[in-house]
């Protein structure tokens, strides 16, 4: 019956009136894959032909396969590790220790009044100072060798980790602390079981944008003092003015900053699983 | 395990929400608490279950909660509180994990307990692949794994729609028949009230005050909708509660 | 013709059209950017602009001050200034190699008997041992980047030397004058006028002379763009002219002390007005007094010593080896030697 009416109304709607206009199109974002890396290649090869007439003089962009004869001349010698590899190690220590203290402090100040009635301004004040500009001072007080760089990796990860960190804690549903309470459940379980779990999802978030500072940071730090690492490489070829090994530095500090948001997305979808 | 409510009395700041409330829960009956929207039913649920303190009044336990009891006051939350990180075991195992019991024993507890609200099959599963009404079953596992002496029923069906509530109807009355528990379930539903409660408290608008203990003598289980005789005491339940929840209704909220 | 662009000077620019040209100064208020740093070695375009050179020339000369050599050379590459004073960095070799700069003169040189560059070793070092460069094997020589002159020096003596040193960029003289005085950094090589103050407080000692592992090193070039150095060869001629007008000033006053100590004390005042703003006359005194050194004569560049240096920035793989030294100098603006 359905059918017989449905193949009535199409063809035939003077009969019944007017057709109810479709309005509801629109703001649905939906996943469209290939869009992104076609821009990209296109930017590329539009660069590529810009610099080969001349269009793009040599002092504004570099050639793209010149970029890349770069880097592969970079992985050849040998170079390439030797830059990545201090960038790697300074990159994961700083971020370790400024991620780890950041989330244990953060969940601290979640969980007591008198650590966030403290440690909130003191964290609000330390958030908005350029840690660049405190170089220097690290230098003094941590070396001028590894130390320095990882204080400022640590120092520039701590603060957005503590922020998130404690924001995560209070955002975890107090219902199922309460009823947590409601079995006996000692302090340190429903920290343990209920508190950490749940604030799980705020923190990984937190760790994307801390680890992508870190990044940043990471040209910095080795603005004092550093022979061999991915930022000294790009700040050299700077001072060199040398637009291809800059381009090919930042394209590896680019590419870390993906393959790091990505681990960070495995990690998310392994520990997050039950989230709907 | 008895419960005495000796003039309990609160307030959130200078509101009063509950006044003079005296009772008593008899081992291994139903007590709902019924009454209007605001009247402080939740939170004389949480007062027994020891969530938050009287103002004034004394909540006492008369006898000894029975053996093998964990959690002698145990809550079954309106919004389920399950763990959304942990599988449906793992959720009843939460309840057990401090009692430093053998993993054999907790094992046997969490099967038992699947088993009694029919979840064996469910193991596994998370709370987001799971029913509302699935979710309260779990949340029921989870309260009975402790073997209580008397189970706290703050509104658990009212996040589910009508038919998933008749269920899980069946089920508690299914659950209490087969062994019998103590409980205080808080319900604003008076077909709730009356089909398994053995008493009915009726509570007036804020301040909660005890207006009414209705006594209902028909076995659980010989209870059906339509009952005429459950019919005319849920009209008359409805009657005594009209006026006020209209008034309550009509209150402006400043809490 | 008192208004001469680009196109117009392009167009006169046949070598016979412009011979006459640059005999008057019809150069009338050419207007122009000097690149400085304020520093003593810049004073030879501080004295041309006082003392009116430049405008007896047609230039209308005004400063863009920098912190640093290496953003100075790439606003000439930019056009945003047109002539500037700076050592020979790695920067400037590329972009010369780009086609956006050009030296065309020499100014600052290492000579013997005038105080030239010092090399400085931190307390702790020098307590260690470091009291000479040849017992800089192992020990860190701090430079501002990798490609400067710091880092050229450094690289010399430790050559001379047979030693070898770790080289430490720290970006600015600030921060390495910090890290010598902590002991973060070992050694180091800088112009007398800061050397001098700076052992004078105990915190680094002066272990050696650049000069005698460097001899007649051309430290610093007169430099523009490659454009102004090809097409715009008047205005050139006359910025040269000018600048070494104060170079000669300037060499008489401070450097062979001909002028007496009238003259000396009237330079050190002008050259106040632009060096040591931020201390008081008698603070800046001994300061530009120490940091004289030889500017030389008719902006004469010593080509050997800037192959040298070239020769280096290609053996450090610092630059590309295709670099000639046509490709950085144009040399046909000032006497070679």
């Amino acid at each position: 019956m359905s059918e017989a009416t449905a193949s009535r109304n199409a063809p035939d709607t003077a009969d019944t009136g007017k057709r109810v206009a479709f309005r509801g199109g629109g703001f649905a974002p939906t996943r469209k894959r290939w869009i992104g890396p076609l821009l990209f290649i296109l930017l590329i090869l539009l660069i590529e032909w810009g610099t080969r007439t001349g269009v793009i003089s040599n002092l504004t962009l570099p050639r793209p396969s010149d970029v890349l004869a770069t880097f592969v001349e970079l992985w050849d010698s040998g170079l390439l590790w030797k830059h990545l590899g201090p960038s790697l190690g300074r990159l994961a220590v700083g971020a370790t220790l400024g991620v780890g203290a950041g989330v244990a402090i953060g969940v601290l100040i979640g969980l007591f009044s008198y650590v966030r009635a403290g440690l909130t301004p003191l964290v609000a004040a330390i958030f908005p100072i350029p840690k660049i500009a405190l170089l220097p001072l690290f230098v003094i007080w941590f070396g001028i060798d590894e130390g320095s760089k990882y204080a400022l990796i640590a120092l520039g990860t701590f603060t957005p980790t503590v922020v998130a960190a404690y924001g995560a804690v209070d955002n975890v549903d107090r219902s199922l602390i309460r009823m947590g309470q409601s079995f006996n459940l000692s302090w340190f379980s429903i920290v343990r079981k209920i508190v950490l779990p749940g604030a799980m999802p705020g923190i990984l978030s937190g760790l994307r944008v801390s680890l992508a500072i870190g990044i940043i940071l990471l040209v910095a730090a080795e603005m004092l003092g550093a022979e061999y690492g991915v930022g000294a490489y790009i700040l050299e070829a700077g001072s060199l003015y040398d637009l291809e090994r800059l381009f090919a530095g930042v394209t590896i500090l680019s590419v870390l900053g993906v393959l790091v948001n990505a681990s960070v997305g495995a990690i998310e979808r392994r520990l997050l699983n039950w989230r709907v | 395990m008895d419960l005495h409510l000796d003039s309990i009395r609160h307030a959130y700041g200078s509101v009063a929400v509950l006044e003079d409330i005296s009772l008593t829960i008899p081992s291994g009956r139903i007590v709902c608490v019924i009454g209007p929207s605001g009247c402080g039913k939740s939170t004389l649920l949480r007062l027994i279950g020891g969530l938050e303190r009287p103002a004034s009044g004394a909540i006492l336990q008369g006898g000894d909660p029975p053996a093998g009891c964990l959690n002698p006051l145990t809550f079954i939350f309106q919004d389920f509180a399950l763990l959304p990180w942990r599988s449906v075991a793992g959720n009843v195992s939460l309840a057990l994990e401090d009692h430093g019991l053998p993993n054999a024993e907790t094992e046997r507890i969490i099967g038992d307990v699947l088993a009694r609200t029919k979840l064996s099959d469910f193991r596994d599963a998370l709370p987001k692949q799971l029913s509302g009404g699935m979710k309260q079953r779990v949340a029921i596992a989870r309260a009975l794994a402790v073997n209580p002496a008397v189970l706290l029923m703050d509104e658990p069906l009212s996040a589910l729609d009508s038919q998933t509530r008749a269920l899980l109807m069946e089920d508690l009355v299914g659950l209490w028949t087969r062994r019998p528990f103590t409980a205080v379930y808080v319900t604003h539903n008076l077909q709730e009230a009356v089909l398994l409660g053995h008493e009915i408290v009726v509570l007036s608008r804020r301040p909660g005050r005890v207006r009414e203990i209705v006594k209902l003598e028909t076995p659980l289980q010989d209870r059906r909708v339509g009952d005429p005789d459950l019919e005319r005491e849920q009209q008359r339940l409805w009657s005594l509660m009209r006026e006020e929840a209209q008034a309550a209704d009509q209150e402006l909220i400043d809490v | 013709m008192t208004h001469l662009n680009r196109r117009g000077a392009l167009g006169l620019m046949g070598a016979a059209a412009a011979a006459p040209m640059l005999a008057t100064p019809a150069l009338a208020s050419t207007k122009l950017n000097v690149g400085a740093l304020r520093f003593t070695s810049h004073a030879a375009s501080f004295v041309a602009f006082e003392r009116g050179y430049f405008s007896d020339e047609g230039l209308d000369v005004s400063f863009k001050f920098f912190q640093a050599a290496q953003p100075m050379a790439v606003a000439i590459a930019s056009g945003d200034a047109d002539y500037a004073v700076t050592a020979v960095s790695g920067g400037l070799i590329s972009l010369a190699e780009k086609g956006a700069a050009k030296v065309i003169g020499g100014a600052l040189s290492e000579e013997a008997g005038i105080d030239g560059q010092k090399i400085l070793a931190s307390d702790a070092a020098f307590k260690a041992g470091l009291t000479t460069p040849a017992a800089l094997e192992g020990r860190s020589f701090a430079v501002t980047q990798a490609g400067s002159s710091f880092h050229y020096m450094g690289s010399k003596i430790a050559a001379k030397e047979g030693v070898s040193v770790s080289f430490k960029p720290l970006q600015k003289v600030g921060a390495i004058i910090g890290a010598m005085k902590s002991g973060q950094v070992d050694a180091w090589s800088i112009v007398p006028h800061i050397a001098k103050p700076l052992a004078g407080s105990g915190a680094v000692h002066i272990i050696g002379d650049v000069a005698d592992y460097i001899p007649n090193y051309q430290v610093t070039t007169v430099f523009t763009s490659a454009s102004n150095a090809a097409n715009e060869r008047g205005k050139t001629e006359a910025f040269l002219r000018a600048f070494s007008k104060g170079a000669d000033d300037f060499n008489a006053a401070l450097v062979d002390k001909t002028e007496g100590e009238d003259g000396a004390e009237a330079m050190v005042k002008l050259i106040h007005k632009y060096v040591y703003t931020d201390r008081p006359y008698d603070k800046a005194k001994p300061s530009i007094v120490n940091g004289a050194m030889r500017i030389n004569k008719g902006a004469a560049m010593n080509a050997a010593s800037i192959r040298d240096q070239l020769d280096w920035f290609k053996s450090e793989d610092l630059v590309k080896q295709s670099i000639t030294f046509e490709t950085l100098v144009d040399a046909s603006y000032v006497e070679t030697f």
